[in-house]
């Protein structure tokens, strides 16, 4: 089954990874912008970022026949500095006409403190200005609940804000329905020990539909797992759900989200392997 | 989308995992409990939310992991961004 992964650091993972992932069925991947583990020094640090991400990961994953898009953003963990922030926001504008750049993320909250939410709410005034989708990252095990609310209550602040244009990731069991009650798309993240599991995330499915739902791996540089979308098929099929419920979530759903945005250019994959680029090795 | 197994499918695929998630839970609070300052562990707040936790586990309902998820959350204030607020 062909798939998307609709949050995942390439980045921060090596070629084989998608090799791997083109093999399991992977045809497209979405690489928000993140934390590299340490907080930047300037926004030249950024720039640089953008431009690995807006013109390098393309080209490589290209070469496994692998879709790559992007999102632009100073991730929530490195929002105290407010003067970095604001000088990043206003620096991503010289990114947003690349190919492939889906919008604003993922920008939330990481400790819900007054300075995410201000850098938090200056980012969604740059994303209503240029017409931009949100993909929006929340906060982890015990922040979550309180921070998802606070975000979803800035979104609702602001009458611009379309709930159909924006994605609210990371959602587990009490908070997907706060994100789905107004409107909003939402995405688990099938991750070790801190998110979903597979089997969870197929629970979620169970209870609360497929609509404007979908799941991903968000692998990264710490313990995470690329092939994890992979996973939940294998979960959905060993509960008997039907291959036309399980490419929904999988491959539809990131499809008609991603295609709120005028730079979603995908190719379907039976016309991209026609078309396959070469591959040159990194010495 | 809702199961499309049996109650009785659904528990014969997950029983085994179910039991050994219950011997790790097991083991792991034996583990506590006999190493020194055990009763310490006793006050923390972090025990004392596994006690619940497994109370929710032991009670009737449909939601118990979106209960489990509520209990090991911060708590929310509804209204902290309205002019006023001291949130």
């Amino acid at each position: 089954m062909y798939f998307f992964d609709p949050h995942v650091h390439m980045i921060s993972r090596v070629t084989d990874d998608y090799e791997r992932m083109a093999r399991m069925g992977c045809v497209g991947v979405s690489e928000p912008a993140f934390w590299a583990g340490f907080d930047r020094g300037s926004v030249d640090g950024f720039r640089d970022y953008f431009r690995q991400l807006t013109e390098f990961e393309p080209t490589r994953a290209g070469w496994s026949g692998v879709q790559h898009f992007t999102w632009l953003c100073i991730n929530a963990k490195e929002a105290e500095n407010v003067e970095l922030s604001r000088e990043v926001i206003a620096m991503i504008p010289e990114f947003l006409d690349k190919p492939g750049v889906l919008g604003i993320g993922e920008i939330g909250l990481n400790k819900n403190t007054p300075n995410e939410c201000t850098i938090f709410r200056e980012h969604v005034e740059l994303a209503m200005k240029t017409n931009e989708l949100i993909l929006i990252h929340t906060p982890h095990l015990d922040d979550k609940y309180k921070g998802t609310r606070m975000i979803i209550d800035m979104l609702l602040e602001d009458d611009r804000v379309d709930p159909g244009r924006v994605l609210i990731d990371h959602v587990e069991e009490h908070t997907v329905g706060l994100a789905r009650e107004e409107g909003f798309w939402c995405a688990m993240t099938l991750y070790p020990v801190t998110k979903c599991t597979p089997s969870r995330a197929a629970d979620i499915i169970e209870m609360y539909g497929g609509e404007r739902i979908m799941v991903n791996s968000a692998g990264d540089w710490g313990p995470s797992n690329p092939t994890a979308v992979p996973d939940f098929i294998m979960e959905m099929r060993r509960r008997g759900h039907s291959e036309s419920k399980i490419k929904k979530i999988v491959y539809d759903n990131p499809i008609e989200f991603f295609s709120g945005s005028e730079r979603f250019e995908f190719t379907p994959p039976d016309v991209l392997r026609e078309n396959a680029p070469t591959r040159v090795d990194a010495d | 989308m809702e199961s499309v197994q049996s109650a009785q499918e659904v528990f014969d695929q997950v029983y085994l995992d179910v039991r050994a998630s219950l011997l790790v839970l097991a083991a792991s609070l034996d583990r506590i409990d006999r190493s020194e300052g055990a009763a310490v562990v006793g006050d923390d707040v972090r025990r004392q939310r596994i006690q619940e936790g497994i109370e929710i586990l032991a009670g009737p309902g449909r939601n118990r992991a979106e209960q489990i998820q509520v209990l090991f959350s911060d708590p929310y204030q509804s209204g902290w961004n309205q002019p006023g607020s001291d949130s």
